[in-house]
């Protein structure tokens, strides 16, 4: 006999799960959502960037908690160092800004206050939340619900559930116990490192920097990071270079046209992690399963940024999830693609167009037009009249 | 087809960012408690993109030898790659 029961069981409460918790709950489930981790968000693998319409969509208010920096707008540059400022001060004074009655653009988050966050907002909503508690396994039982292996401090619980949720991020293995491919390919996982640091100025702008010499197969960025602080990093795809991200930012810091600038720099913390630059995952369900977050691969291909579409695809998820098990549904593989069909609707068939458009960029052999063609996307992507929509 | 190999993390470097584990593709969940492949048994597919993927590039291998292997009990891949050396 399992020890426990719920509706829905959410593996990992990073934002995709704790945005799938908390509005699952709200919609009047019984959810369990668990996170290996004893501090949500660390050791931090995420350089923040988020909008505040990404926020707002599914009602999580920007709250000093876990504000680093408001954010304005954006410079791109290309491998010379020339730019193109994209600054809503100045395109939409009367509505951007830092004064009272205005807005910033977006943020730069601390995810670790971030993360907690969303968990706290969840558990405000009726969530149960199990901290130091490691997934295991899943069994799919005879009478169409699930059991799922926690590890929970020093205990092996079972939880029985009508469907499981992996949002367990980049190294996701939830996929796997039911036998999906979530394997990303070499050629699509851009490898990352970035330092937070001291004595860099920012201009409350995310900074991009393209070019095969800084960021072979990736971009480097700049932002700002609160209290005088930068970040700077970058993403190599491991296929365009020899040097790891590591000996690339060290390059980019001491080579590029921005050496003057990071002369002082004092570094802070030592962040990195994988970015997948690829498709999401063609089939994101099984029976009893769906992924969402950076365990579907749903994140936006040609920027690299993943909180948005984890917040979205959680919202996603959670109305899937509502739905079918009010209308009293089976939990077959067959009932939970209808979660992607929903996603790829909604979100999924957009990003299949940018990641087209990121294919295409990175199939070009020739060096400077491969540098033209991602500095033009990118420039074009940020601009307020994109034709991409923004995700 | 390539010979077993048996994984090191040198865990001073190591950042814990799961990308080895996001481009591995062993079926079964072939990892360590630290977000990382495992090292704690060979792996007999050893197409080496986790090394490649590394930020870092914390991760070295060594051949697999029979006592890598739980109770010593190879497996056909070991041994494939066994005759194929000699
Ligand atoms: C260097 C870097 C910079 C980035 N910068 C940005 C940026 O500026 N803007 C942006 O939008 N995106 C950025 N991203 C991407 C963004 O960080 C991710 O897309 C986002 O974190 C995905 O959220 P998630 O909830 O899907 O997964 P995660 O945040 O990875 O959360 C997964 C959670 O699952 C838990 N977990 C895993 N396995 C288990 C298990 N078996 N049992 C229990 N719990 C488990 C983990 O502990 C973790 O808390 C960046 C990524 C990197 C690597
Ligand atoms: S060599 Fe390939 S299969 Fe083996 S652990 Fe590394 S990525 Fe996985
Ligand atoms: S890719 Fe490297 S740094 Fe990241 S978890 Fe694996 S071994 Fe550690």
């Amino acid at each position: 006999m399992p020890d426990f029961s719920y509706d829905i069981v959410i593996i990992g409460s990073g934002p995709a799960g704790a945005t799938t918790a908390r509005l699952a709950a709200e919609q009047g489930l019984n959810v369990l959502l668990v996170d290996k981790k004893q501090e949500l968000g660390a050791p931090v693998q995420c350089s923040g960037a988020i909008s505040r319409h990404a926020m707002e969509e599914v009602g999580v208010e920007p709250v000093d908690e876990f504000i680093h920096e408001a954010i304005y707008g954006f410079a791109i540059y290309n491998e010379k160092g020339e730019k193109k400022t994209i600054d809503y001060r100045q395109l939409a004074p009367e509505k951007y800004g830092p004064e009272q009655g205005k807005t910033p653009l977006g943020y730069v988050v601390d995810r670790r206050r971030f993360d907690r966050r969303l968990m706290t907002l969840a558990e405000r909503e009726g969530v149960e939340t199990w901290l130091k508690a490691e997934a295991k396994g899943y069994e799919v039982l005879p009478d169409g619900t699930c059991e799922v292996t926690i590890h929970h401090f020093n205990e092996v619980k079972k939880v029985k559930a009508k469907v499981v949720v992996g949002a367990d991020g980049l190294q996701s293995i939830v996929g796997k116990w039911a036998g999906l491919r979530t394997q990303i390919r070499l050629t699509e996982l851009a490898s990352c490192l970035q330092f937070v640091v001291d004595k860099v100025e920012t201009e409350g702008l995310l900074e991009i920097i393209t070019g095969h010499e800084w960021a072979p197969g990736g971009y480097a960025w700049v932002f700002p990071k609160g209290y005088g602080y930068a970040e700077i990093g970058l993403g190599v795809v491991p296929t365009f270079t020899k040097n790891n991200a590591q000996q690339q930012v060290d390059y980019f810091m001491k080579s590029s046209f921005f050496k003057e600038r990071f002369k002082d720099a004092r570094i802070l913390e030592v962040q990195g992690g994988g970015v997948p630059l690829a498709a999401p995952l063609k089939i994101q369900y099984a029976d009893n399963m769906i992924l969402v977050g950076d365990a579907a691969r749903h994140v936006n291909p040609i920027t690299g940024g993943g909180l948005h579409t984890a917040l979205s695809g959680g919202k996603i998820a959670a109305d899937f999830l509502a739905q079918t098990i009010k209308n009293g549904n089976d939990f077959s593989a067959k009932i939970m693609k209808g979660y992607q069909d929903n996603w790829l609707e909604q979100l999924g068939n957009k990003m299949w167009k940018l990641y087209d458009v990121k294919t295409e960029i990175f199939k070009t052999e020739d060096i400077p037009e491969r540098d033209r063609l991602l500095y033009g996307t990118m420039s074009d992507y940020f601009s307020p009249n994109s034709e991409y929509k923004k995700i | 087809m390539n010979k077993p190999v048996l994984f090191d993390i040198n865990w001073n470097a190591c950042i814990n960012c799961g990308a080895c584990v996001a481009v591995c593709p062993q079926e079964e969940p072939f990892i360590s408690p630290f977000d990382t492949i495992a090292i704690d048994r060979p792996c007999d597919i050893a197409c080496m993109v986790c090394e490649m993927i590394c930020p870092v590039t914390t991760i070295t291998h060594r051949d697999a030898v029979p006592s890598d292997y739980p109770e010593g009990k190879v497996t056909e891949a070991f041994r494939e790659g066994e005759k194929r050396q000699n």
